[in-house]
């Protein structure tokens, strides 16, 4: 009980930090010193001591909107099983409410973009919704190809039954994971998805939808976007973390694994730009195919189609 | 004596009552009227019902009618309970509706005293649809439900797009009739009786012969229901329908074609595999059509009405997760998908409702169905809003609300489907799971459209009067719907007691404790629902709290510095699809014409997009078109020559007294 509230209270407090060690390693890799790593920390705590500007054009949608966001992330963060600790919610079927709860976020997210009045932010809004319809069921493919390994329905019993190894475990973890980490790059809204960093609204995702927001809302969107790449980075160390392990040993590996997570993507920021706009969907559909050949690979191996 | 099928047979003849009772009254009563006699039926109707929804079993009684339909009964049962109920509190719903949303028409007698008429007919064949178990009698009823709503379809026949609307939905709803009267003919013939219970046999063996009857079964069920290929009336009559019947249609009609197909395969016990996967398939190619088409939509009616197909195949998946189960003899996940089914034919009644309602708001006030030409009007008609907005969360299946539910359940026997260690189905499983995340997303997506174009934002046209929400008849129906909506959402087992002897009507003889095991799982999510809205609330109240004492600005909205751009500016619904129909130009492809001055600075320029609907493109036009080719082989028997048909009587005369004489 301890060891749930002590890591869950970290895993509250790290997606900042992670932030952090995406823009020390680009900065590093560009040959810049970089903002300090604790800067994301230093700008939502000085956000939070800000009062706001409202559009006038706005509802009680743009208001609720942040606090609906942070709070589905945070219960998605609840859902998530942790290596060896487990979550603390969990039943059956709970990756759909799982998926679901972040759907909710995303509505409200959208439609307070649409609440302005905005085209650019008309313009984010309408991407995003475009690309979730590529990663949602991509996504439940994952889901799907895990269950019928694994014969367990809820997300605590296929991440702890996905341990034991066969000759071909190794093949779907590998296809999964990069799957995962598509769908990070996307729900993260980062290169090559989306390019957090850019100062044009005409090309932007994330950050035009959000272009009206200030204050403690802001603060909240920016926590919001980080926890939940740092949720779906758990979810792929939950592929690769060892279950023979002690409970520290465990924990050491799965923070060193979500570390390395975040280091790629900013090595990935580094390397790559962003792609076109009309070229993202070919990369996000990516993620199906990694998805489906697990699935596919699974199920040959299970009814003996070949093997 | 309260819980009969007499009392039952009082309230339709109320409806009826009520209907002509409008007729022969005051112009300014009408509505109330119906409305008094539509809730005084509902005193009769309502406990029969639920007593059969809570305690199981069944109540019968036989009606004798001289001639072919001889010994008919009527039969109240768990499975024709739960759409009696949703059919009769949405037609009361819908008659309290009507009292504001028909003053619009307000001097057109003639045609307002027969729309109560039809609207009172319609309920009372529709109650008596999912009573009726007689294949003659149950037909008939089917044609007064087809015929009385194709009257009110047809309402504004002054304008020339409501009667090719009216007379689509008419042939469309003839054609599916027929498949009927076919199926019907042919089991009746081949069991030697017209009850339902003895069509049994017939279509539990799993030959030819019944995949054959069931194809027949579902090509009339479904055309009612919406199934793809036989959707296309529903895009036409759902928004040429005045809005009261729009919802009534699409909430409570198009459920008795489903609940044809559920009667059928109920009949059958456990059908066929082949019968499954068909159902399955078609259910998916439904729901992912139906909300991509959905899409593309500018009218806001229209666009509704492709929602109605892809919660159609939702449904659709649901009884094919069922029947899933039952087939490979899994009662839990035949649980499942009966349970997603049924509650999704109840949820759907209710959001659908609520967003054709609101709709229908919208409409009465800027007498404008263009989504592109709204906007902005959360300001003018808050409520409405507010309840459009729960309607739509509903609808796209987010957690908090009815939709969430349903749809749960059918994951659930999707990933239990995963342990079963057959390929079959552990492919149908992954199909029906990432195809409903699929349906979702879009459903997603097609909302945010339609709830943040036009209730959000700066109003795209001037109004021709300022929008306004007086009339509280408008909505106190969408109120009733939003709290059962919250009730189902929030605290899920109370929906699924509610279905539970409708469930069981399809399960094998004692699983009810596999009922009993799911039931946990619902009430887990409730504890886990109000863990989240905690969250929420503490957030929220942290804002508040951050914000109390600080200065909160209102300023214009930022765009890049540019602050004198006009209302029009805004994004609008076709360049928010754009994107995602560019994914699927292939199958929902859009004609779009542009039209500006070839010079270097053209004042004007104008662009219009259309979407064609594939299916009846490349299924239904060419079957039309070969079926007409057949039939014009035959068209000179139909010369016009008076002289000709005379020979045609003689002929006829010659052969009858040939048959007499000769032949007996």
């Amino acid at each position: 009980m301890m060891a749930v509230v002590i890591v869950l209270a970290l895993m509250t407090v790290s997606p900042f930090f992670f932030i952090g060690l995406i823009n020390k390693v680009k900065a590093v890799w560009a040959g810049r010193k970089g903002a300090p790593l604790l800067q994301p920390y230093y700008d939502f705590f000085r956000l939070l001591k800000k009062g706001e500007v409202i559009s006038g054009t706005t509802s009680i949608v743009f208001k609720i909107a942040p606090s609906v966001n942070i709070s589905a992330v945070l219960f998605a963060l609840l859902i998530v099983p942790i290596p060896l600790i487990g979550s603390v919610i969990n039943f059956q079927g709970d990756f759909v409410l799982f998926a679901y709860a972040l759907g909710l976020a995303k509505f409200f997210t959208v439609a307070a973009a649409l609440d302005t009045g905005s085209s650019f932010e008309g313009m984010g809004a309408s991407r995003e919704v475009t690309y979730s319809t590529i990663v949602e069921p991509a996504f439940f493919v994952v889901i799907g190809s895990l269950a019928l390994l694994t014969h367990q329905i809820s997300f605590d019993s296929i991440f702890a039954a996905v341990n034991f190894s066969t000759h071909y475990t190794a093949l779907i973890k590998i296809l999964l994971v990069a799957s995962l980490f598509i769908m990070l790059l996307a729900e993260g809204s980062r290169v090559p998805v989306d390019d957090p960093n850019t100062h044009l609204e005409l090309t932007m995702i994330h950050e035009v939808m959000i272009l009206d927001y200030s204050g403690p809302d802001l603060a909240f969107i920016q926590y919001a976007a980080a926890l939940k790449m740092t949720i779906i980075s758990i979810l792929i160390a939950d592929l690769l973390v060892p279950s023979y392990l002690g409970l520290l040993p465990t924990l050491a590996v799965l923070a060193f694994i979500m570390a390395l997570v975040f280091l790629s993507v900013g090595i990935v920021e580094s390397l790559i730009a962003r792609s076109r706009i009309s070229h993202i969907p070919q990369f996000l559909f990516l993620m199906t195919t990694l998805s489906l050949t697990a699935f596919a690979v699974i199920a040959f191996f299970l009814f003996g189609v070949i093997g | 004596m309260w819980l009969s099928v007499y009392n039952f047979l009082i309230g339709v003849a109320l409806f009826v009552a009520g209907g002509v009772a409008a007729i022969f009254s005051r112009e300014k009563s009408r509505g109330k009227i119906f409305f008094l006699f539509a809730a005084a039926g509902q005193f009769f109707v309502l406990p029969g019902v639920v007593g059969t929804l809570l305690n199981g079993g069944q109540l019968e009684m036989p009606l004798y009618f001289s001639g072919p339909i001889g010994t008919a009964f009527l039969r109240l049962d768990p499975l024709a309970s739960i759409f009696a109920l949703v059919i009769s509190v949405g037609a009361l719903l819908a008659s309290v509706y009507s009292i504001g949303y028909m003053k619009m028409y307000k001097g057109d007698r003639a045609s307002l005293s027969s729309y109560y008429f039809f609207l009172g007919l319609m309920s009372a064949s529709m109650l008596l649809v999912v009573t009726a178990q007689n294949a003659i009698l149950f037909l008939i009823v089917w044609e007064v439900m087809s015929m009385s709503s194709f009257f009110l379809v047809g309402f504004e026949n002054k304008k020339e797009d409501v009667r090719k609307a009216a007379i689509y939905y008419f042939v469309a709803m003839q054609v599916g009739a027929a498949f009927l009267i076919a199926a019907f003919g042919w089991i009746s013939a081949v069991s030697g009786s017209l009850d339902f219970n003895s069509f049994s046999p017939f279509l539990s063996n799993s030959g030819d012969v019944s995949i054959l009857l069931f194809i027949l079964f579902f090509l009339g069920f479904g055309t009612k229901a919406g199934f793809v290929p036989m959707h296309t009336w529903l895009p036409r009559a759902h928004p040429a329908a005045p809005t009261g019947v729009s919802a009534l249609m699409s909430g409570v009609m198009i459920k008795t074609g489903i609940y044809g197909i559920m009667r059928i395969l109920l009949l059958a016990k456990i059908p066929d595999y082949r019968i499954v996967y068909g159902i399955l398939f078609v259910s998916l190619i439904t729901g992912v059509y139906g909300v991509m088409n959905a899409i593309a939509q500018h009218d806001i009616k229209r666009l509704l009405a492709y929602h109605s197909i892809e919660n159609i195949g939702i449904i659709g998946m649901g009884i094919g997760v069922g029947m899933l189960g039952l087939v490979y003899n899994s009662p839990m996940i035949a649980m499942l998908g009966f349970l997603g089914a049924l509650l999704h034919v109840v949820n759907h009644f209710t959001f659908k409702s609520v967003l054709f309602y609101g709709s229908g708001v919208v409409y009465s006030q800027t007498h404008t169905r263009d989504i592109d030409k709204l906007g902005g009007l959360s300001k003018y008609l808050p409520l409405t809003s507010l309840m459009f907005l729960i309607a739509s969360l509903a609808i796209t299946g987010l957690p908090f609300f009815n939709g969430f539910v349903s749809e749960f359940a059918m994951y659930l026997g999707f990933v239990k489907s995963f342990s079963s260690n057959t390929l079959s189905m552990s492919v149908a499983a992954l199909l029906g799971l990432s195809g409903l995340a699929f349906i979702g997303a879009m459903a997603l997506l097609c909302f945010t459209k339609v709830y943040g174009i036009c209730f959000l934002g700066l109003p795209r046209t001037e109004f021709h009067s300022i929008p306004n929400e007086k009339e509280m008849t408008l909505l106190i129906p969408m109120g009733v719907l939003v709290i059962v909506m919250l009730a189902i959402g929030l605290f899920p087992w109370l929906g699924i007691e509610l279905l539970r002897n409708v469930v069981m009507q399809f399960l094998p003889a004692g699983s009810l404790d596999q009922f009993e095991a799911v039931i946990p799982v619902f009430r887990t999510m409730s504890v886990v629902l109000a863990g989240f809205l905690g969250l929420f609330g503490f957030f929220f109240g942290l804002r508040t709290y951050l914000l109390r004492k600080r200065e909160v600005a209102v300023f214009k909205t930022w765009d890049c510095g540019y602050q004198v751009g006009s209302s029009r500016l805004q994004y609008t619904s076709s360049s928010f699809a754009q994107p995602f129909l560019r994914l699927v130009a292939e199958l929902v492809p859009q004609r779009i014409k542009v039209e500006k001055e070839p010079v270097l600075f053209p004042e004007t320029a104008s662009l219009e997009s259309h979407t064609q609907d594939l299916s009846e493109r490349f299924i239904l036009k060419p079957v039309i078109r070969s079926l007409d080719n057949f039939l014009n082989m035959f068209s000179w028997i139909q010369s016009g020559k008076m002289q000709q048909y005379i020979i045609y009587g003689l002929i006829f005369l010659v052969f009858l007294l040939i048959w007499i004489f000769g032949v007996r």
